[in-house]
């Protein structure tokens, strides 16, 4: 038999616990809006990179690039299969082919090694260094092609916004090279926050210069 | 009677919530650093097909017509145009001629606004523009399309004022199997065409994309 308070108890209006979830909303949007802020910001301005490694090849064809810039041209010249031919030719070939891959490399590792901005590398191509990079070019191509090694390079130039001039001045040195009459030749328009990223080191983030 | 709110599955739920939201913050920027732009590799070559020239400024093109353009310039010239060297009216998309011994039939393009003959690179993607039109006219059979891109680069742009409208346009024209070729020009060095036996600058090459 229920007592008299139970009873009472029973028939009370019950005491619910009423808990505002405001507060907790509005935290968890407010984070949820900034880390999307956040995201979209960082989408927006992370800039695009152009895979700028050192052997970009068609085929048999294999990039010499030349990024072209408003202070002058920086090259990244291609080594790798040029060790492959170097294996294959015979002792005066692989000794001047040496020689190239050498300075190449040392080329590379002075652009990787390099901790400013990479912008600063460029240099204004200089119409002696034209002809000899054409020589070069030319050189190797013919050795590949007399030793049946299926081997080409070709000029890739990658032109970035107010870039033409340099390569302008290339294209005309090239215009009247005998060297230059058999080396393909192909172009890129390229941004400016496109960044340029050889295996990792410096890159450039052309968005400041485009400010400047 | 004390009433104790317990606050752990809110918790629980707003650092799950900020939780995932980091872990796809962090994803997506991971993503970003690894999205890499591979450069395609077009390569100019020689070739029987006949130029159609085009204009790319301010993110709109201009479809030369050369037989309107050469018949304008060439009653200027009987009138003593290229002796003196002065710029004069060709009647089509705002252009004026200046006739050049080495350079040709050279193109200042002073102001695009306006000018029905200029089209903005965006009407591609309707259904029907007169762009679309033009551009439709190039028989990939006997003929490629060949861009002079123009470099120069406004306050807060990022990239030449007619490479998005080159690249647009080559992309439209690569779908329908017409090659591209293209130079960049700009206001001092503007668009010429006249003949390779003038100049070897005077070549119009398209290229064809070696990843293709």
């Amino acid at each position: 038999m229920a007592s008299k308070a139970s009873r009472r108890a029973r028939y009370l209006p019950e005491n619910k616990l009423e808990i505002s979830l405001f507060p907790f909303l509005s935290i968890f949007l407010s984070v949820m809006g900034v880390l999307s802020f956040i995201n979209i910001l960082s989408s927006i301005h992370s800039p695009q990179k152009i895979k700028m490694t050192t052997e970009l090849e068609a085929g048999y064809k294999v990039a010499f690039q030349m990024f072209s810039l408003p202070d002058g041209i920086i090259i990244v010249p291609p080594v790798s299969r040029l060790k492959k031919l170097q294996a294959v030719v015979d002792d005066d070939v692989r000794n001047d082919l040496a020689d190239i891959i050498q300075r190449r490399e040392r080329f590379i590792n002075n652009v990787k090694a390099y901790k400013g901005a990479l912008e600063d590398f460029a240099v204004e191509p200089e119409v002696d260094e034209i002809v000899d990079l054409l020589k070069e070019i030319r050189f190797i191509n013919e050795e590949a092609l007399k030793h049946n090694f299926l081997y080409e390079e070709f000029i890739l130039f990658g032109i970035y916004p107010e870039g033409s001039e340099a390569y302008r001045k290339v294209r005309n040195v090239m215009a009247r090279s005998q060297d230059a009459a058999s080396i393909s030749i192909g172009l890129e328009p390229l941004d400016a926050n496109w960044t340029l990223n050889i295996d990792g080191t410096p890159t450039v983030d052309e968005t400041q210069r485009s400010g400047q | 009677m004390n009433n104790i709110i317990s606050v752990d599955s809110l918790t629980d739920i707003i650092s799950n919530s900020v939780g995932i939201l980091i872990i796809f913050a962090v994803i997506s920027l991971i993503n970003d650093n690894n999205k890499a732009y591979q450069l395609e590799i077009p390569i100019e070559h020689s070739s029987d097909l006949s130029p159609v020239f085009v204009i790319a400024k301010n993110d709109a093109l201009l479809v030369l017509n050369t037989d309107k353009l050469f018949t304008n310039a060439a009653m200027q010239a009987t009138e003593g145009a290229a002796k003196r060297k002065r710029s004069f009216p060709l009647d089509y998309g705002h252009l004026l001629g200046e006739i050049d011994k080495r350079k040709g039939l050279i193109f200042h393009v002073e102001d695009i606004e306006g000018s029905k003959d200029w089209h903005h690179f965006n009407t591609l993607e309707k259904p029907t523009s007169a762009l679309k039109d033009q551009l439709s006219l190039i028989n990939p059979k006997k003929q490629f399309a060949y861009f002079f891109v123009y470099d120069e680069v406004g306050e807060s742009s990022i990239s030449g004022s007619g490479f998005e409208a080159f690249r647009k346009a080559r992309e439209y024209l690569k779908s329908r199997g017409v090659k591209s070729g293209w130079k960049p020009v700009d206001s001092n060095n503007p668009a010429n065409i006249c003949d390779v036996s003038f100049s070897p600058l005077c070549r119009y090459l398209p290229s064809y994309l070696g990843s293709s």
